[in-house]
């Protein structure tokens, strides 16, 4: 049953809520100004879970077409709000059931076809689900969080890479690196290594390899993945070496995930929200400065780095917002209707 | 309307990340053509692809952009047989290594 995109804007919206004070809690460690006591405390739980749980959790739900899915969205949003309020453990319990629906969503996937990728994606979702329980258990959340991503966007670029001819063993490799995803959370150390394991892979076999040689949003969103596989890289490194934790979080959230992020929109508002995002090479800008600005986070100025990454997120958003709204001026009526 | 023209019309329906129509990609499987309505049976690479709904929204528009009026059109989305690499158009194979 398809849900109107008019009725997957507030789910976004709600998103985007515990994005805005999810960066504000970041940023409140590290400067002095006010903000929600548990958006500091939470800032972890509030991007991850609140803020990347309801726009992963969304897409799935638009990708499988069924109606329930969307109580996944509507509860990792709903979880966040739940945070801001105080309702912290009200917000675990959320989360969970956010966690425990997108799973039933990867169950879907897996029967609409069942292959690696699938099994993959499915994995992903597990591992989110066992962060936000260990959340609520007051353990440690963050290594199942950076598999859920790892299998998440891991699964997806195989998917896509399929396109691309590879020797049979390329793909039994990554088969091995989502069996090594699944167990390493429980040593964070051996994570670490994997890490670093699957950006080689990405990096000698994604179509990104391909598409950076081509133009416009295809080279872009190259050009977004190839620079989260670097500090995709640098993140497994740090972990490995169990040294940097700021670093090593924000090489991964920051330089792997938000870098997908930002080269996804593009492809990923249009379908979810039925708007028209046209490409333009200003969309190198904030891109540029999330990366440079991560650079100077790990190398030369914690402070003045996370500054510059929340500055990157929101340039991001205001120029997303411009083309969206610029193109909707141009021409009206969107995409086409059935 | 023949089906050349249906497939004119689907070749300037891109697949976003890879850059190339979704037909030279081998995304259609079939193309029926009846007294005043279109048919076309199309997969995704990924069944957890969101931007599926969209792409055969898009494929439709193509056609209906290009059919005489009141041609009824319906883009379905098919998940069998999953899709392989050999539907892809010898560009495609090309450009991405299997030629």
């Amino acid at each position: 049953m398809e849900v109107s995109p008019r009725f997957r804007v507030p789910l976004l919206a709600l998103g985007f809520v515990s994005l805005a004070f999810g960066i504000a809690g970041g940023l409140a460690r590290l400067s002095s100004f006010e903000v929600a006591e548990t958006a500091i405390a939470l800032h972890g739980p509030l991007m991850v879970s609140a803020f990347f749980g309801t726009v992963i959790s969304l897409e799935r739900a638009v990708a499988i077409d069924r109606l329930w899915a969307y109580a996944a969205p509507l509860a990792a949003g709903m979880g966040g709000i739940a945070f801001l309020s105080g309702f912290v453990a009200a917000g675990f319990l959320l989360v969970i059931l956010a966690a425990a629906v997108f799973v039933g969503c990867g169950v879907v996937v897996v029967q609409r076809q069942p292959s690696l990728e699938t099994a993959t994606l499915l994995a992903g979702a597990a591992a989110w689900l066992a962060g936000n329980v260990m959340l609520f258990e007051g353990r440690a959340a963050v290594p199942w969080w950076i598999a859920f991503f790892a299998l998440t966007i891991g699964g997806e670029r195989l998917e896509l890479s399929r396109y691309l001819k590879r020797a049979p063993w390329v793909r039994r490799a990554f088969a091995v690196l989502v069996g090594l995803l699944v167990l390493s959370p429980m040593v964070p150390r051996a994570l670490g290594v994997v890490l670093l394991l699957l950006a080689v892979w990405l990096v000698a076999f994604d179509l990104a390899r391909v598409t950076i040689r081509q133009d416009r949003l295809p080279r872009y969103v190259a050009a977004c993945l190839l620079a989260g596989y670097f500090w995709l890289g640098i993140a497994g490194a740090l972990i490995a070496l169990a040294t940097g934790y700021d670093a090593a979080l924000h090489a991964f959230f920051v330089g792997f995930v938000f870098s997908m992020v930002f080269g996804h929109a593009p492809v990923i508002l249009p379908a979810v929200l039925r708007v028209r995002f046209p490409y333009h090479p200003v969309l190198y800008l904030p891109l540029a400065l999330l990366h440079a600005s991560l650079a100077v986070r790990v190398l030369v100025s914690m402070p003045l780095g996370a500054w510059g990454n929340a500055a990157a997120i929101v340039l991001f958003v205001l120029v997303s917002l411009s083309l969206v709204t610029m193109f909707d001026h141009r021409q009206s009526g969107g995409a086409a209707s059935r | 309307m023949s089906e050349d023209d249906v497939r004119a019309a689907l070749k300037t329906v891109q697949d976003p990340e890879a850059g190339m129509s979704v037909l030279d990609l081998g995304l259609v499987y079939g193309i029926a053509l009846e007294p005043g309505k279109v048919r076309v049976d199309m997969t995704m690479t990924s069944p957890a692809c969101p931007a599926s709904e969209y792409i055969v929204d898009e494929a439709a528009a193509a056609i209906r952009a290009v059919a005489p009026e009141g041609t009824e059109v319906e883009v379905r989305l098919v998940w069998e047989p999953p899709w392989s690499p050999e539907r892809m158009s010898e560009d495609a194979q090309q450009r991405f290594g299997w030629k």
